[in-house]
This record gives structure tokens, C-alpha cells and sequence, in this order.
């Protein structure tokens, strides 16, 4: 009974401790030959702002087209463009404050 | 209401320096406006050319800067040290004005110029960046202004502006004297046509006034003699804008013969004079006269207190009072007349100025009183209000 309690256990705190951001975009990225820190660069390049950023970030994994990507046409070509995206909204929001609390560069300048 | 006269009044009317005083404030406000808007425009031409001549170094500084800026892009975070330059200072900031990195002095910051001088003199210039490295759209690059420029336009607009301001000042003063001669060469003609006249009046009017004193008024009946104070105080009316007259045009300039004058007794006796006046008006003088001395010319003294006295019957009311007091050092007289208007007190001194045209004379009286008033150092005071009458005081 015990050990039952301690399996639940680990597995619950497991769940737990993984956040929208790890969950949701670390797995798919991690075979991607772009790291998830370049393609923020890139994006901050091209959109600048906080708000604009995840506006971005956000209209594109609602509606991801080659057009709107800030990634290279080589790159594209041969990866394609991701799905459109299952995550919910609330999720998806959360993924994208860690995203940029992550690789902002605010504050990390010396 | 008070007016005070002294010495420091120039000869010029106070309507005539009213008109100039007008015409000065308006031209010369309107002269400052001009230079002032002059010296903007120069003050920020100048400000332009120093901009224009820094602005290409600046651009340089600003295009390495960016280039360094693309470089931290790439390696960010494994290098996170912002590029300095000891040229200049510089900070950067994203397009919602959020500041991304900053080593700037100035905290004036202002996103809608690309190039403008701080509050703490220091210039920025302001790049837009078409690529947001590391965020950043706006790169502001900041050098001090060492002010040259400005303590040389300053120096320039002070020397330029102040020989403008003299020269107008000339030009102005010239153009209003050409305004005010018309009025001047009127008063002048005036005051030729007075003094021609004036010697034409002494002989008829002695011979008026001897024989009246001589007439024996105990043989005459009631009725006449009635006739004859009324020419004797008509007589005396014209006598007194004769003197005024003669005073103003022939005497004026004779300063000295001063000697000590008893107050006390001179009023008493020029009370004596007007007596014939006042009674045909029913007027009553009330008296409080001390013994008092002053060193003057006693005619012009005598014309002092006859213009006043005459006034204080010529306006008063019919069965009025008529107040003198004299102190050691102070002379008032007191009307229960019509009285002066506030507005138009400040005027009363003016030559041939007349606000009530009911009584005779030629508004002279109290213009050679405030001239002799100013000539012996003396002060002099007018209160009055419309239909309660007017108090002189003067002080010496």
C-alpha cells in the first residue's frame, strides 16, 4: 500500500513539475537542428516589443504559414511548417510568458 | 482720490504724455516681439547648423554601433556585454519605448526627433533600427554639447538685438514727436494768440477797476449800487484772467525777488478781494488761519492762492462754504462744490484743460499753480468727489 502511495505520489509531483512551456514546445523543438533560444532571437528581431512578440508568437501557432515565419526559406524547406497547434489558449499563453521570461533580453544586458 | 505733483514733472501735458506713453508701450511691445522672434529664429537656425555639422559623425558612430549590436544579437546570452565606445554614450530601446539597455546620462528621452539637444546639454541623436537587434528599434547616441555655439548666438542676438532696440527706440521717439507736433504747434499758436492779446486788456481794465474804487457809493441809490458791485466783481474776474494770463506768457520766467511772506495775512487779504465775488453767490468762508512764513516770490504765491480761492467760488454751490485752514507748514482749502471726477483729477494741471464750461476762464489757473508749486520744491494734493466738492492741500 505504501509503495502504491509513493508511486502516485512521483507521478502526480512529475506532472506537476513539468510547466506549459516544457511540455508543449521543448519535445517537438528539441530535433529542430534551430534551438528554441535562436528562434526567440529571431523573432525578436523581426517583431521587436514584448506584446509584439507574443502577439507574433501567438498568431503563428494559430495560424502557422511560410509567409508569416520568421524562419529561412532553406530552413522551411526542409522542415516544412509545424501543425496547427492543439494546445489550448490559457496554455498556450502561459507557454509563450515563459518563452519570452526565458530568452528576454531586458535586464540581462551588461 | 489723491494726486501728488512734484518737481519731477516735465513740461509735457498729461493727455500729450499720455498719447506718447500709448504710442511708446505699443511700438516698443511691439518692436520687443519682433527681435524676439528674430533671435528665435536665429537661436534655433543656429542650433540647426551645429546638428547638421555633427550629424554625419553621429550617423557613423550610429552605423558601427548597429553592427556591434547584430554581433551581441548572435552570440546573446553566451556574450551579454553591451558594446561601449568612449566617442559617445548610447542606449537602446524597443518600439513600445520600453528601454532595453541604456548607459546614457541625459534621462531626456524623446522618440518623436532624431536629433535634439537635452535639458542637461547633451545632444542625442536617434537612429531607427529597420532590424530589432536584440529588440531594440530606437538607438540613442548621446555626446555633450559644449556650448559653444550657444554663448556665441547668445553674444550675437545680445549685441544685434541690443543695437536694434536702441535704433528703433531713435526711430520711435522721432516718429512720435512728428505725431505730437500737430498737437504742440496748436498750444503754441494758442499761447501767441494769449500773450498778443493780453497787453491789449491792462490799460481798459485799470481804468475800470480805479474808477469803480473811485465811484462814492453813499450818493447812489440801492438799485445801482447793486449795478456797480456787479460790474466791480465782473471787473475783478477779468482782472484775475489777466493776471493768470500775464503770469503765464510774461512773468513765468522771472524767479527771484523772494522774500518772507506772511501767509495769514496775505489770505486775508485776498478773502478781502474775492468778498464782492463769493457774496454774489452767497459763499461763506470759514477760517482757521496761524501765523505762517514762507520764502517766495510774493506774487507767485499770491497767484497760487487766488487761483485756488477762485476756483473753490467758481465751482462751488450757490450758499456754499469755503474751508481755509493754515498751518505752519501746510495750506488747505476746502469747497462744497460740484467737484472733479476720479478719472479726470490726474488732468486738472493741464494747460487750457476745462471740465466744467459753465464758469469762464481759459483752464490756466491751476496749471500756473502746479508750475509754481514745482518751482519752490513744494507738494501738492487734490481730493474730490462729484457733488461734494474738492479739498487743495499744500505742503512746503
Amino acid at each position: 500500500m505504501v509503495r502504491i502511495l509513493v508511486f502516485v505520489s512521483i507521478v502526480l509531483f512529475s506532472s506537476h513539475a513539468d510547466d506549459a512551456y516544457e511540455r508543449n514546445c521543448i519535445k517537438c523543438h528539441e530535433v529542430l537542428p534551430f534551438s528554441l533560444r535562436e528562434i526567440f532571437m529571431r523573432y525578436l528581431a523581426a517583431y521587436g516589443g514584448e506584446n509584439n512578440v507574443k502577439v507574433g508568437l501567438n498568431h503563428y501557432f494559430k495560424y502557422p504559414a511560410k509567409d508569416i515565419s520568421v524562419m529561412s526559406i532553406a530552413f522551411l524547406n526542409h522542415y516544412g511548417i509545424d501543425h496547427h497547434s492543439k494546445i489550448n489558449e490559457k496554455e498556450l499563453k502561459q507557454a509563450i510568458d515563459i518563452y519570452w521570461q526565458k530568452h528576454k533580453v531586458i535586464g540581462r544586458l551588461k | 482720490m489723491l494726486v501728488s505733483k512734484s518737481k519731477g514733472t516735465n513740461s509735457l501735458l498729461a493727455s500729450e504724455k499720455k498719447s506718447l506713453y500709448r504710442f511708446l508701450t505699443l511700438y516698443v511691445l511691439m518692436m520687443m516681439s519682433i527681435i524676439v522672434l528674430i533671435a528665435l529664429f536665429y537661436y534655433q537656425n543656429q542650433e540647426k547648423m551645429m546638428f547638421l555639422s555633427k550629424r554625419d559623425m553621429l550617423s557613423d558612430y550610429a552605423y558601427e554601433q548597429i553592427k556591434k549590436l547584430k554581433i551581441l544579437h548572435n552570440t546573446f546570452p553566451a556574450d551579454n556585454a553591451y558594446p561601449r565606445d568612449s566617442r559617445f554614450k548610447s542606449g537602446i530601446y524597443d518600439l513600445e519605448y520600453v528601454k532595453i539597455f541604456s548607459l546614457l546620462e541625459s534621462e531626456d528621452i524623446d522618440f518623436t526627433k532624431d536629433m535634439y539637444r537635452t535639458s542637461d546639454n547633451k545632444i542625442h541623436f536617434v537612429k531607427t533600427l529597420f532590424e530589432y537587434y536584440l529588440g531594440a528599434k530606437y538607438l540613442f547616441l548621446e555626446i555633450p554639447d559644449d556650448g559653444d555655439w550657444r554663448e556665441e548666438t547668445w553674444e550675437n542676438i545680445f549685441i544685434f538685438g541690443g543695437l536694434a532696440i536702441v535704433f528703433f527706440t531713435i526711430i520711435g521717439f522721432y516718429i512720435a514727436n512728428l505725431f505730437l507736433s500737430p498737437m504742440r504747434s496748436s498750444l503754441l499758436l494758442l499761447d501767441r494768440f494769449i500773450k498778443d492779446t493780453t497787453h491789449e486788456l491792462n490799460t481798459p481794465l485799470s481804468t475800470i477797476l480805479a474808477n469803480i474804487e473811485m465811484i462814492d457809493t453813499s450818493s447812489i441809490g440801492e438799485d445801482n449800487q447793486k449795478k456797480i458791485n456787479r460790474i466791480n466783481i465782473a471787473a475783478k474776474t477779468v482782472s484775475q484772467l489777466y493776471q493768470d494770463l500775464t503770469y503765464i506768457t510774461l512773468e513765468q520766467d522771472i524767479h527771484k525777488n523772494d522774500e518772507k511772506v506772511e501767509t495769514k495775512a496775505l489770505i486775508e487779504n485776498r478773502i478781502e478781494y474775492f468778498d464782492s465775488l463769493a457774496k454774489s453767490k452767497d459763499i461763506t468762508f470759514v477760517l482757521d488761519l496761524k501765523k505762517s512764513y514762507i520764502h517766495i516770490n510774493r506774487h507767485k504765491w499770491t497767484r497760487v492762492i487766488d487761483n485756488i480761492i477762485s476756483n473753490a467760488i467758481k465751482y462751488n454751490n450757490r450758499k456754499g462754504v469755503i474751508y481755509i485752514t493754515l498751518k505752519k507748514n501746510t495750506l488747505t482749502i476746502s469747497d462744497t462744490g460740484i467737484g472733479i471726477e476720479l478719472t479726470k483729477i490726474p488732468f486738472v494741471f493741464d494747460r487750457y484743460i476745462r471740465f466744467n464750461h459753465s464758469e469762464g476762464g481759459f483752464g490756466i489757473g491751476l496749471n500756473i499753480v502746479k508750475k509754481i508749486i514745482e518751482e519752490y520744491d513744494m507738494k501738492i494734493e487734490i481730493k474730490s468727489k462729484p457733488n461734494e466738492g474738492t479739498q487743495v492741500v499744500i505742503r512746503w
